[in-house]
């Protein structure tokens, strides 16, 4: 079952549609990455998904259930943007961002103090926001995200500005919250975290969803289709094939797209059969960054791509 | 309109606002500006009447020249040197030959003025004033007064009347002011209602500037700082922009309080004895709806000037963009001010009704004039409404404009963002 579903989302604001009929699913248990260039429909669809915005049309469901005014005590939000008032000590900080999700009790406190403490900002907690580093105000924004255990939570960009150790702390607090059985939506157009993080992801671009599903599943299909070949020999004659798409030859090293996965071991038999001598074949792992440079680089080219590839 | 969110809200603003530093040296600072500005007044009219001026008078009389030269030296602004008073007799038929021979000085304002007096003067009191700058109300309002004595004293001279017959003539009408309401008692009206009217015109003006401009501010910062995201995962716009504005206006409210303390003190004890001039007649329900007014007023302007923050993401833009909401307060102000002269004018009978303008206005005309009920009823009436309509309108527009980032939208975009429904 899926945790969270987005469906036929439409929002428009006047004659600029910002979010164009999308749809993703969010799979229990996972975290997924909403992934898209500046402008593309990520914030809108934030936006939307924690009840700021009224879609036009659509629909968000969690668990089952249609989004609605009481969904906000459930969700936790981490802007791109670090938002914190700057003349409040850390303590009543952590509280009023609470108290505003409906948790004023003593509980909350316990918990504010247990996250002080892990990252290591227990003693800090009568200093003013302003009076802190970039860093350390980024865990305090963390934390006011999560302190309430909300059930959703949307992380924007969360390691701009942190460093190695810190990137570490947030990466276990992550995934121990996605043990928790937390949904987990890391929106980003930075493709590495992404591509460590998440399992799923959703590609948007002009408002539209261009790819979606499982990364594994993405990345190994993409990767598939490249192949990189170090050879001894002509292999000119692969220009006319019917499953070779494209061949870049250097010489003793290739790059060649084929038009299917499966058309591989294919491929390899047809090298062997024209005597060519194989060193290194390799079905390699695409990265996301460049199916995400494919499918969004060139703006001319994924306009005529009008159907969302789904995976 | 009002849950638990909002209070979270409240709680904050008032944490921040009304428990500061800021807040106390505000509270200081306003009356300090009133006086200040009270005090520059002042000193900007004696500044301009206690010029020094060199005057010369010209009579047909050696008498009279005598007689003047005797009154005039008794006075102060002749004993400490501001005025430098001459005194001439001449022949009339001399004097246009006198006037050629003086107009150099009076041009090159050698000589501030020359006055002539003729003998068909003393029977008339029409006298001639020479200048380059004819109508110096400084050098009439000083110089009327022994002029006029020296004239009565020679005009009864020799007419058998006893000295304080003569005392009388010279003494000048004395203005009385009795208030006339319709309750039965007429009292005599000292300068303590024209004060009142001022003091509240002025606080009204600064109390909403200042918060007004408070509450603009820190829309914007949540704007720019991107709080607004965080808080709107959290609180809808409306009851996060109900908690602001109720913050705020119960802390301009505090500060109000504060500065009409003396004023209730005053009324409700006999303690203190004022000087019978600055004598007051003001009563407690004057003071209660000044009060419910400047509430009323402030959550009227703290949301306009909330909507105008959240249109605009920067303070200069939001400058330029406050403009209409200042003159909804700079009018009424300086209506208010004007009617310490005259209270009971068109102007002022239908400001003090109008929306927005009551608010600054009605509480001035009261203090000054007898306001009919039904009139202070129709401006609560309207003060509310206004209040109401302007909330929703302002409302619409936060949460509109609280997540609009980037170009800075045109007034015909914010007029289109009334009609979305979300």
């Amino acid at each position: 079952m899926h945790a969270l579903e987005v469906r036929n989302l439409c929002k428009a604001f006047g004659a600029l549609k910002a979010v164009d009929d999308i749809s993703f699913s969010v799979p229990e248990g996972s975290i997924f990455g909403l992934i898209g260039r500046n402008g593309a429909g990520k914030t809108t669809t934030i936006r939307m998904m924690m009840n700021i915005y009224l879609p036009d049309s659509g629909s968000v469901t969690l668990r089952g259930s249609e989004i609605g005014p009481d969904f906000k005590d459930k969700v936790g939000y981490l802007p791109e943007e670090r938002g914190l008032y700057k003349k409040m000590t850390v303590w009543d900080t952590l509280l009023f961002f609470a108290e505003l999700k409906g948790k004023a009790d003593k509980d909350i406190k316990n918990k504010a103090m247990e996250y002080l403490e892990k990252f290591q900002l227990a003693n800090r907690r009568n200093t003013k926001v302003e009076e802190l580093s970039k860093g350390n105000q980024q865990k305090v924004q963390f934390i006011a995200t999560v302190l309430h255990d909300p059930e959703f939570i949307i992380l924007d960009e969360p390691f701009s500005g942190l460093d190695p150790i810190n990137t570490n702390i947030l990466k276990e607090i992550i995934l121990s919250l996605k043990r928790a059985g937390k949904v987990i939506i890391f929106s980003t157009h930075l493709m590495d975290f992404a591509e460590k993080l998440c399992d799923h992801i959703a590609m948007i671009h002009q408002g539209k969803i261009i790819l979606s599903g499982s990364l594994k599943e993405i990345k190994s299909n993409y990767g598939q289709k490249n192949i990189s070949l170090v050879h001894d020999g002509d292999i000119s004659f692969l220009k006319n094939d019917p499953f070779v798409e494209k061949v870049d030859d250097f010489g003793n090293y290739s790059g060649i797209k084929i038009t299917d996965p499966s058309k591989a071991q294919a491929l390899l038999k047809t090298l062997i059969e024209h005597n060519i001598i194989i060193k290194k074949f390799d079905a390699n792992d695409i990265s996301l960054h460049d199916v995400f440079i494919e499918l969004a680089g060139n703006d001319d080219e994924t306009e005529n791509n009008n159907g969302a590839l789904n995976v | 309109m009002f849950n638990k969110k909002t209070l979270t809200i409240i709680k904050r603003e008032l944490k921040e606002k009304l428990f500061s530093k800021n807040f106390i040296i505000m509270t200081l600072l306003i009356p300090v500006l009133m006086f200040g500005v009270l005090g520059l007044q002042t000193f900007l009219i004696n500044y301009n009447s206690d010029k020094s001026a060199n005057i010369r008078i010209v009579t047909e009389s050696s008498d009279l020249t005598a007689n003047l030269i005797t009154e005039l030296q008794q006075k102060n602004f002749v004993k400490n040197k501001s005025y430098n008073i001459s005194c001439e007799t001449i022949n009339k038929n001399d004097f246009a030959n006198y006037l050629k021979a003086h107009k150099k000085e009076l041009e090159a304002e050698k000589l501030t003025g020359l006055i002539f007096i003729s003998d068909s003067a003393k029977a008339t009191k029409k006298i001639g004033y020479y200048s380059k700058n004819p109508n110096d109300n400084a050098v009439f309002n000083k110089l009327k007064s022994p002029i006029n004595k020296v004239l009565i004293a020679q005009y009864f001279e020799g007419k058998q009347l006893s000295e304080k017959d003569i005392a009388y003539a010279k003494e000048s009408v004395d203005f009385n002011a009795f208030r006339v309401t319709s309750g039965d008692k007429v009292e005599k009206e000292g300068y303590g209602n024209r004060i009142v009217s001022f003091l509240f015109t002025f606080l009204l003006y600064m109390s909403m500037i200042f918060a007004g401009t408070m509450m603009m501010r820190s829309v914007i910062q949540e704007k720019t700082n991107r709080i607004v995201e965080i808080l709107l995962s959290s609180i809808n716009a409306k009851d996060l922009m109900t908690g602001k504005i109720l913050g705020a206006a119960i802390t301009s409210f505090f500060q109000m309080a504060i500065w009409i303390s003396p004023l209730i003190i005053l009324l409700s004890t006999s303690i203190f004895m004022l000087p019978p001039e600055f004598v007051m007649q003001i009563d407690m329900i004057q003071i209660l709806y000044f009060m419910l007014n400047f509430a009323i007023g402030s959550i009227t302007f703290l949301g306009l000037f909330g909507a105008v923050g959240a249109i605009f993401d920067n303070e200069q833009d939001a400058q330029s963009g406050i403009g209409p909401v200042m003159v909804l307060i700079i009018i009424p102000f300086f209506i208010a001010i004007g009617m310490q002269d005259k209270a009971d004018n068109q102007i002022s009978t239908i400001s003090s009704m109008l929306p927005f303008a009551s608010i600054i206005v009605m509480p001035a005309r009261m203090t000054l004039f007898a306001v009919p009920l039904w009139e202070v009823l129709t401006s609560i009436v309207v003060n509310a409404a206004t209040m109401f309509a302007m909330f929703a309108i302002s409302g619409k527009i936060y949460r509109i404009g609280i997540l609009q980032t980037g170009k800075k939208p045109k007034w015909s975009e914010v007029v289109k963002w009334l009609r979305y429904d979300n």
